[in-house]
């Protein structure tokens, strides 16, 4: 269709336009008025109107005359389907292993007339597969696209398209990501695949659950059982630890599809990560089983770390060290203090004095491995301890367990040491004879493993080799008395006196899973009250003690190496980082120091992964790809010490919801004004119909210049060339 | 002349305030001004001999004699007071160090020999500990304080005379810093070197004697262990020996 007009644009004012006509009009009559009484009315009119005719039509230039043409186009409309590729649909869509991904590939390839080749005839068609991300495919494609992946992004996927796409064509399960936007335009036709109604699953939809649980404290892990397909069914729900049923509840599911919250609780009793597992039993004609289990890792931790402390006497150390043991609200202390020996008489009838005996059976047989922390403090062991519970402190200690002997003159008096059962786990052997010494004061000074140990950065200040950290242990007062010792060749020592010999006071040493300290004097309090004397407060020494229980009970907190794990949760076919951040000294820059980072897999094999350091110092990543589903361990091994984390490692059906949602792909065509055909329908035909509904139009304007064109002219030199022949014929000129 | 050499190597050291030998346990009588500030000057031998044949504490015979101003006080933790008569007010340099070997982990056991309530020493004592922690009350200590239970299981206090059935204190948080008698332990405890107790306990004699060295034993282990005795494994132990 075309329409043809004239439009003047002008190029004066008009007031200037009509004055140019007044002007022209005024001239013609003037000469009509001149010419008329030579040649006679008439022949005046006739010459007067040519000349006005040429005026008026120079003085129309000004209104620039143009001639429009329009014409009317048509476009067919650009459509976009989309195939959706996310693991859900590689279910079977009946039990003739038939997926929902074959099911919309044949509604586009297959048939008389097949779909995509219809539509592409009358229409430009593009194709995409729809998952992880938005990926354009070719029609040969087709037949070889897998699902996998995650849901799709169907909201994302349009804002891309709508910029030059008429409509869209989702062919899905409805297993998609959606969020209704007031600013959608393109309209999208949904075709369904998959049955609703054929589809059975039992899944555990989701889990809440702390990321820590307290030792020997009720945790409480809430799990979402959903199910489809199955009615008036009972189900045990199993919480495992490493295989080993931790508690179980039943659930019933009454209606499908149909869900169902349950909490199980459970009391971990020992540190570190547990990697549980929720499952529900596998039940006849499931389509996914692997949605049955999932996998999560709880740090335990300890909500008291718990010491159990011996003193030999009533004495200043004691009391200082329980003032900064009892100062750390983390701490549970159970202390027994030797007020009197058997060789002590007491003078008053029992029930006027206030001791207790010395739980000694209970504690060493029976309670010890409640507790994380023995303190032995001037405390004459081989004469109230039996070698069995010597023998239970040792393996407390080789089984994780934190000890730490403080000296003095009732320790070590027999110089037995070697041969009691701690001998093995104690850091050191006597030197001389002569177990303690209290003759001078004996200076001390920080060694230079102790100027590197974590234990000893009683400011946050110090760095390695700081000059104020070996200034400030200097300053410490002098002690009284100390044990002789020599330290064993495995132990590292802290402090050591700065007079003379260089004896141990403070050496650490490791057993079995466990960590020992020995601190060679009973005369430590005098470096808290040195301190206040010195102006400088009571923090020195309680963070030395704190430092020291948490390093003896591993606190990692404290531990030069930290791990930390990716705060999303993975999946298999990831590449999964790891951050690994030394704190202090980098031990890999150390000369002549390994370091070693080991990635297993959840069968305990080393797998590959890369080590790089990012822009932080002493901070780098492990990379490596999860192939299997399970827990994965990453130990980090240093010179000092040895870190361990795990993670999960989520399968890929795991957690899976694959239940076919038509009413979800029914909202979004309603929402974006488009349709949703069911596969009953004439596709090609309601494609068709919807296609013409949003089939674009434009108009093609063309504008011609009138003043420019040649007709134009020879009339106005028609005009001008008439006037002057009869100018002349008739005698005027 | 080595000793002479030894001497002088001590005398030398930086640290000298550091340099003296600190047993686990000793008296440390604070000298004063004005006043008398060592009313029973026998008293260590019976208490350090009665603490040592009872408990398992390593103690000495020995008193050591102090001024506030002297840098060896914080190495010192039990601190001894004791006096008749009003004495001169403490510097505000002498009440900042008292302040904060109190705060820090100190300990002061003040005695006022005569038990004259509101008159000579206690009235200097009071006015004193009123400067030196302000925002604490010195007073009666309860019946279930630590310093009742740290040793003997106590019911009735002791002493030279019998002021107060009770010991007065100023506690911060779950520690008692100051302990305060009216009752003339250490007048109690004296003895003459020919074994003579120097004073006669009044009116309870003998058995009164007795209980101010249970009281003074069970001050010295409380000192040493703080409010060990409140550990939750020893209420059922205590509760059932008090209910004999």
């Amino acid at each position: 269709m075309s329409v043809n007009q004239i439009t003047i644009t002008p190029v004066f004012p008009w007031w200037l336009i009509i004055l140019l006509l007044c002007l022209g009009l005024a001239s013609a009559l003037a000469q009509y008025r001149v010419i008329q009484d030579k040649v006679g009315k008439t022949r005046a009119f006739i010459i007067s109107f040519l000349r006005f005719g040429a005026i008026s039509l120079l003085v129309a230039f000004a209104l620039n005359p143009s001639l429009v043409t329009k014409k009317e186009h048509k476009i067919s409309p650009a459509i976009a389907i989309l195939v959706d590729t996310s693991q859900s649909m590689a279910q079977s869509t009946s039990r003739d292993n038939v997926t929902r991904l074959d099911e919309a590939k044949a509604l586009l390839t297959e048939g008389v007339s097949p779909l995509l080749r219809s539509l592409s005839e009358k229409y430009e068609v593009s194709i995409y597969g729809l998952a992880d991300s938005l990926r354009p495919l070719e029609t040969g494609d087709l037949a070889r696209l897998e699902a996998g992946g995650n849901k799709g992004d169907l909201s994302e996927a349009v804002k891309v398209l709508s910029g030059n796409r008429s409509m869209a064509v989702v062919l899905s399960d409805g297993n998609l990501r959606w969020t209704e936007s007031h600013g959608q335009q393109l309209p999208i036709i949904t075709v369904p695949v998959g049955s609703p109604e054929a589809y059975r699953d039992i899944l555990i939809k989701g889990i809440k659950a702390p990321a820590l649980a307290f030792r020997d404290r009720e945790g409480v892990i809430d799990a979402t059982i959903r199910s489809y397909g199955y009615t008036d069914l009972t189900l045990p729900v199993l919480l495992k630890d490493s295989g080993k049923l931790l508690t179980a509840k039943n659930i019933r599911v009454q209606t499908t599809p149909g869900e169902v919250s349950t909490s199980l609780s459970f009391v971990p009793s020992e540190v570190g990560q547990k990697n549980l597992t929720i499952s529900v039993p596998q039940q006849v004609g499931e389509d996914i089983v692997t949605n049955n289990q999932i996998n999560l890792s709880i740090k335990v931790v300890r909500d008291k770390t718990r010491i159990l402390m011996a003193s030999g006497n009533p004495s200043m150390n004691y009391r200082f060290m329980r003032t900064a043991l009892k100062s750390d609200p983390s701490i549970d202390l159970l202390s027994f203090v030797i007020l009197r020996t058997p060789s002590d008489i007491l003078n008053v009838r029992p029930h006027e004095q206030s001791l207790i005996p010395f739980p000694v059976e209970t504690l060493f047989s029976k309670e010890l491995t409640n507790f994380d922390l023995v303190i032995f403090d001037n405390f004459n062991y081989s004469f109230y301890l039996r070698p069995d519970y010597l023998e239970s402190l040792r393996d407390f200690v080789k089984n994780g367990g934190g000890f730490a002997m403080i000296g003095g003159p009732n320790l070590f008096n027999e110089g037995r040491n070697g041969l009691s059962p701690i001998g093995d786990i104690l850091p050191f052997r006597f030197a001389e004879k002569e177990s303690y010494r209290r003759d001078s004061p004996i200076a001390v000074r920080l060694s230079h493993a102790g100027a590197k140990h974590p234990m000893m950065r009683l400011s946050d200040d110090f760095q390695e080799g700081d000059a104020d950290h070996l200034r400030f242990w200097l300053a410490m007062p002098p002690l009284d008395g100390i044990n002789l010792m020599e330290a064993k060749r495995s132990a590292s020592v802290l402090v050591e006196s700065a007079d003379g010999i260089p004896w141990p006071i403070l050496t650490v040493s490791e057993y079995g899973k466990g960590r020992i300290l020995a601190l060679a004097t009973d005369y430590a309090w005098k470096w808290y009250m040195g301190m206040v004397a010195a102006g400088k407060g009571n923090q020195p020494y309680l963070r030395l003690v704190h430092r020291m229980v948490r390093w003896l009970t591993k606190d990692p907190s404290l531990d030069p190496v930290q791990i930390t794990l990716p705060e999303i949760a993975a999946s298999t076919g990831q590449e999964i980082d790891v951050r690994i951040q030394f704190h202090g000294e980098d031990p890999s820059k150390r000369s002549g120091s390994a370091v070693s980072f080991s990635v297993f897999n959840p069968e305990g094999v080393k797998t590959d992964s890369k080590l790089k350091p990012t822009p932080q110092p002493g901070e780098y990543l492990v990379s490596f790809l999860a192939e299997q589903a399970g827990v994965y361990r990453i130990k980090v091994e240093t010179p000092i010490s040895q870190v361990e984390e795990s993670m999960v490692v989520a399968a890929p059906l795991e957690n899976l919801d694959a239940a076919p949602d038509h009413d979800q792909l029914k909202k979004i065509s309603a929402s974006t004004g488009g349709k949703y055909l069911s596969q009953g329908d004439a596709l090609l035909k309601e494609m068709e119909g919807y296609a013409q509904k949003v089939e674009k139009q434009f108009i093609e304007e063309t504008r011609l210049p009138m003043w420019a064109t040649p007709f134009v002219m020879a009339i106005i030199l028609g005009l001008l060339s008439s006037e002057w022949y009869f100018r002349r014929r008739w005698g005027l000129i | 002349m080595s000793l002479i050499l030894i001497g002088g190597w001590i005398l030398s050291r930086p640290n000298l305030s550091f340099g003296s030998l600190f047993p686990h346990f000793f008296f440390t009588q604070l000298k004063y001004s004005g006043g008398e500030w060592d009313p029973n000057p026998l008293f260590v031998q019976a208490i350090v001999e009665e603490l040592e044949i009872r408990t398992s504490i390593d103690a000495r015979k020995e008193r050591r004699v102090i001024a506030l101003s002297d840098p060896d006080l914080f190495f010192c933790p039990f601190l001894y007071m004791a006096g008749r008569y009003e004495f001169e007010p403490l510097t505000d340099h002498e009440r900042d160090i008292l302040r904060r070997f109190l705060t820090y982990g100190g300990f002061l056991f003040a005695e006022d020999t005569v038990g004259a309530k509101g008159f000579g020493f206690d009235r200097a004592f009071r006015r004193e500990m009123e400067q030196v922690l302000p925002n604490y009350e010195l007073k009666r200590l309860p019946p279930d304080h630590s310093v009742y239970q740290s040793f003997y299981l106590i019911g009735s206090l002791g002493g030279r005379q019998k002021v107060n059935p009770y010991l007065e204190g100023i506690t911060v948080d779950d520690w008692t810093p100051v302990i305060y008698s009216q009752n003339d332990l250490s007048g109690a405890w004296s003895r003459d070197r020919y074994g003579k107790w120097v004073h006669e306990c009044v009116p309870g004699g003998e058995l009164q004697r007795k209980a101010a060295f249970k009281t003074g034993i069970n001050i010295i282990v409380y000192s040493l262990t703080s409010d060990y005795k409140k550990d939750v494994i020893h209420h059922p132990f205590i509760k059932r020996r008090q209910n004999l």
